[in-house]
Parts: structure tokens; sequence; C-alpha cells
């Protein structure tokens, strides 16, 4: 490291001092919303999948309202050309 | 390693959840917020099935995972609170250095990202490279970040009157 970025070494030295108080300072206890790993496994595995049906029925969605819109188009068609014969 | 299975993501959880609890807690400052995003960044890293290449790159991807997710909470609370409130705590005259929720009050005046950086250098003993990976973040600039968080907490410690300096 260049010298550029250091602290005066007491300074370093009190930083240092600070910094094992923080990391022995108390954490409180797991709280119960924190999932097991079993929990969180299933989880993981249940979103996935609702992603990959998500991903897989999008080109349906897509495709949907596109049928509508084409069959009430080919309707509207049909009920045009019709018109003088009825 | 290979792909995670239930077993091994099990074993790698029970080795470093509450290593990860602590610094999220530490740099969030909130139970129960550590415990959403201990949570989230657990299940981002199995639903993105990273390589476990070795238990290492696993971590490092929990802990950016992780990182990501404490600097947009941070961001979202800024914006909602706006940020004089988050960032200017009236500091209390002269803390007792003896006293762990000094000690804590002193650390949370800091920025989330100095929290970070100082945590994973000082407690986690990470490198640069570590830390860099660990923050998502290049090399270069963590050496720059890391010497502007010491120096930010210098100036927080020389302000309360623990830090004689030169």
């Amino acid at each position: 490291m260049t010298e550029w970025f250091d602290l005066d070494q007491d300074d370093e030295h009190a930083i240092s001092a600070f910094m094992s108080r923080v990391a022995n300072l108390r954490v409180p206890d797991l709280g119960s919303r924190t999932p097991d790993p079993a929990e969180l496994w299933c989880k993981a595995k249940l979103l996935a999948r609702w992603e990959a049906e998500r991903r897989a029925s999008r080109p349906l969605d897509i495709m949907q309202p596109i049928e509508i819109a084409g069959g009430l188009i080919a309707a509207g068609l049909l009920l045009y050309w019709s018109i003088p014969y009825l | 390693m290979g792909r995670l299975d239930e077993a091994t993501f099990a074993a790698f959880h029970a080795r470093t959840a509450r290593a990860l609890r602590a610094y999220v807690y530490r740099v969030v400052g909130n139970a129960s917020d550590a415990d959403d995003i201990v949570q989230e960044a657990f299940l981002r890293m199995l639903r993105a099935d990273v390589p476990a290449n070795t238990e290492e790159h696993l971590r490092r991807y929990l802990y950016r995972v992780a990182s990501n997710l404490v600097v947009d909470r941070w961001r979202r609370r800024r914006h909602e609170m706006g940020e004089e409130r988050i960032l200017t705590e009236p500091a209390s005259p002269r803390p007792r250095y003896e006293d762990d929720a000094a000690v804590a009050k002193i650390f949370a005046e800091l920025k989330p990202r100095d929290r970070a950086l100082l945590w994973l250098a000082y407690v986690e003993g990470e490198s640069h490279e570590e830390i860099a990976s660990s923050l998502g973040v290049g090399r270069r600039g963590v050496k720059v970040m890391l010497f502007r968080a010491r120096r930010r907490l210098r100036d927080l410690l020389q302000a309360r009157g623990l830090l004689v300096s030169s």
C-alpha cells in the first residue's frame, strides 16, 4: 500500500482498537423470522419453479390478446363482406 | 463442490449465517432488517444457482448480495426520511469508551458503505481484493474508499475526544 493511503500510526492503532470493540459488541439473538436452511432451500426451489412457470407461460400471455384482436378483426371483416348479402 | 445440493447448502449456511448476520446487523443497525437481508441474500444466492467452485467463492457472492441489499435499503430509507435525519444524529457530548452503546452509536454515525468497508477489513480481516469482491467494486476503488472510511472514523473519534492525535 502506498504511503498516501496510510494514516498516522497512532490513529491506525486507535481505529484497530475501536474496530475490535465493534467486533465484540453483542448481536441480538437470531430472530424468529430467520428461517432454517431447509426452509430457505424449499422457498428458493419454489420461487425458481414459479419463475420457470412464468417464463414458460409468457409467450401464451403475449399471444392471448393478439388472438382475441385477430378474432375480432376477422369477425368484423366477415360481417362487412356479408352485409350486401343480408 | 460443483452445484449446491441441500446438504452442502445446510453446512454452508451453518458456517456463514451467524457471521453474515453480525456483519449486516452492525451495518444496518437493526435486527429485524438484518434478518430480512440475510434471508434475502441466501435466497438470491440459491436462485442465482451460483457454481459452487469453492466455499470462499460462494461466501463472497453472499456478502456481495447482502452488501448491495444493505445499500439499497439505506438509499430507500434516505429517500423516505431525508438524508438529514439519517446522517446527522445529535452527537452525545462525551461518550464513555467503555460503554458498548456509545461504541455502537459512534459506529452507526458512519455511512453504511464505510461501516461495511471497515467491518470487512478489520473484523473479517479481508484483503483489498477480497473486499472488492465482497462489495462488487474495483480493487483500486477499495483502497481509496477504505482510506476515507478510516479517516472519517478517526475524525469521529477525535470529535468525541476519544483520540488524541498529532
